[in-house]
């Protein structure tokens, strides 16, 4: 039983298909070039200017391998090689892991609202970085970074006891939350003179940085990055909605498990190390999905060149005005900014 | 590929609550199989279960091998759905969205190959829907989603096809010019299954019916064996025969409801 209106022309079809491929591919190409020309500027500028002057061209001889011992132990060099650089590479990291990490957590819990912090890895390495300061300023660090693992562990078992699912392991991530917040208040309570600390660090920053673990977080930045985009597609069909994804042959479950623990892991070395930095995993990729689209692929890229770009500019300005937080500023520009993408999707509606 | 379903003594349900009981029977390929009964019969939930997304007791085989020990890639090559309630949550394109249908046929790192864009355009073609190539599929009105659904299950291009519904959205001409595309389908040996609750397009389209009630099949037949008396049964209401001067003969439900 044949009809005859199945057959119809594809030509206009197909012009409209490589019309649209080659308009996505313009606008990567475009926003990828800008992200391009900003990071370098930033680099250049956060690696020249400071409280002393040193000269692109003095930067990148103090930045070449073959330096030798003696002029690797001026000032000079240890100022590029041992304090701008770990920091703004520490920048850079951060902001993308945690621009990437948001990109992936909205695909994969089809949830707009979804970020690193959204599911108690910020509480968690809040309450740890805090008892850390209770007993010894150097266990900060670490326990911040227990602290993150356990409030992960603890989410994913409260989800797990109550049957699973997007939606319960979002409501364990904000009970964990509101438990471990909690925590902090009191730890703060009965912090006496080591308030102050615990107050400035849970408002991270990128002072002080070392190397070790600028290290750490560009090592957990690629072990979040790669996978993601290796998973990209099978992302695309989770975040069509309830179902797509294992209706195309994609195991959710496993897919769920793998990128939560790979996120949440970086996003507890990132807070562990330099703190909480708000704002980026949710301002960035929503930013640019209003440009690019929802495809995971071209957003991760982006996305990791989107968030290092404005937390390297955020620190820098941070460093400007006298050390200020750097995750009052990315909250201060991310709380409004997030405001006017909703209103404004609000208003294209 | 035989894509035949058998299953024996096949039950489920949610949260303890068993809704299918005991289901036996076969579904064949190269048969246009529409599934019906009343609201609550048990056909979504059956349905959920030949597509292996609800976890069921009893044997249940395709293509004689256990489905539910299949993997999740597998079941994606094997078994299309266009399921009843479809939500977009992402503003996909809809040849993007309807591209990623070929996702189960690809590699990890593949991207869209030529060859899947020929399979796409000529899915979009088939479903009508080619005119909305460009727009996003949180913005497609419920007809038309369902539309991308099947064009996106035709890229996937499995040999069993399960539809719920498939057009209680539809316009009279897209109602018949999707049962045309699911005969089409029938004919190139695949197995598909539509729940429908018009029972003139079953009669019109279908080859053979599984009547369903209280989670339960009480007849599996051909087509032609479906009779007033039967859909009495069924719908606890009376239907009355009319034929039309081309000699097609459709059912009417009268409007002495049973209560």
């Amino acid at each position: 039983m044949k009809v005859d209106f199945l057959k119809v022309d594809l030509s206009d079809s197909a012009t409209a298909l490589r019309e649209h491929n080659r308009i996505v591919r313009r606008r990567f190409g475009r926003l990828a070039a800008v992200g391009l020309c900003i990071l370098s500027v930033v680099v250049f500028r956060r690696l020249t200017q400071g409280d002393w002057a040193i000269s692109s061209s003095r930067v990148l001889e103090l930045l070449s391998p073959f330096l030798s011992e003696a002029e690797r132990a001026t000032p000079e060099a240890i100022v590029v090689r041992s304090v701008r650089l770990p920091r703004l590479l520490a920048a850079l990291g951060t902001g993308g892991l945690l621009s990437v990490s948001g990109a992936v957590l909205q695909g994969l819990l089809v949830n707009p609202l979804a970020e690193p912090y959204t599911l108690g890895i910020a509480a968690g390495a809040a309450f740890g970085g805090a008892l850390g300061f209770m007993a010894n300023s150097l266990l900060v660090g670490p326990c911040a970074f227990a602290g993150a693992l356990f409030a992960l562990l603890a989410v994913q078992t409260i989800a797990w006891r109550s049957g699973g699912g997007r939606e319960r392991l979002v409501l364990a991530g904000i009970v964990v939350n509101a438990f471990l917040s909690a925590g902090v208040t009191f730890l703060k309570a009965i912090a006496d003179d080591r308030l102050g600390a615990i107050v400035l660090w849970l408002m991270g920053s990128f002072a002080g940085a070392s190397p070790g673990a600028a290290l750490v977080v560009w090592a957990a930045a690629v072990c979040t990055v790669v996978p993601a985009w290796i998973w990209g597609r099978q992302l695309d069909a989770v975040s069509l909605g309830e179902e797509r994804g294992v209706l195309l042959g994609v195991d959710e479950r496993r897919l769920r498990a793998t990128l939560l623990c790979l996120v949440s892991l970086g996003t507890a070395a990132a807070v562990g190390s330099f703190g909480i930095i708000g704002f980026v995993g949710l301002v960035v990729p929503h930013l640019l999905r209003l440009t690019i689209g929802p495809s995971h692929r071209p957003l991760l890229i982006l996305a990791f060149l989107g968030g290092a770009c404005l937390t390297a500019l955020a620190d820098g300005a941070a460093q400007n005005l006298g050390e200020l937080p750097v995750g009052v500023l990315t909250s201060m520009i991310g709380g409004p900014f997030f405001c006017w993408l909703l209103l404004r999707r609000e208003a294209n509606r | 590929m035989n894509a035949e379903y058998r299953f024996s003594g096949l039950s489920a349900g949610y949260d303890g609550v068993s809704v299918l009981h005991e289901l036996s029977g076969a579904i064949r390929p190269g048969v246009l199989t529409a599934l019906i009964g009343p609201n609550g019969s048990g056909k979504s939930t059956f349905l959920r279960v030949l597509a292996g997304l609800l976890p069921c007791r009893g044997t249940l085989l395709l293509a004689g091998r256990d489905l539910r020990r299949m993997p999740r890639g597998e079941l994606g090559r094997l078994v299309g759905v266009v399921p009843q309630q479809i939500r977009m949550a992402s503003p996909f394109t809809v040849c993007e969205a309807v591209a990623l249908g070929r996702l189960p046929h690809q590699g990890l790192t593949a991207g869209r190959s030529a060859e899947d864009e020929r399979r796409l355009l000529r899915a979009v073609a088939r479903t009508d829907v080619e005119y909305l190539l460009l727009r996003p599929v949180t913005r497609l009105s419920g007809g038309e989603t369902q539309r991308v659904m099947l064009a996106t299950v035709l890229v996937q291009d499995p040999p069993v096809i399960l539809l719920d519904e498939p057009v209680s959205a539809q316009d009279p001409r897209r109602t018949v010019l999707v049962f045309s595309l699911l005969r089409e389908l029938t004919a190139e040996g695949r197995t598909i299954v539509a729940a429908v609750h018009d029972v003139n397009l079953a009669v019109a389209f279908a080859d053979a019916f599984l009547a369903m009630k209280d989670g339960r099949i009480v007849v599996d037949a051909p087509i032609s064996e479906l009779d007033g008396r039967l859909l009495q049964d069924l719908y606890g209401a009376s239907f009355e025969a009319y034929i039309s001067e081309r000699g097609n003969r459709t059912w009417h439900v009268a409007t002495d409801v049973r209560r």
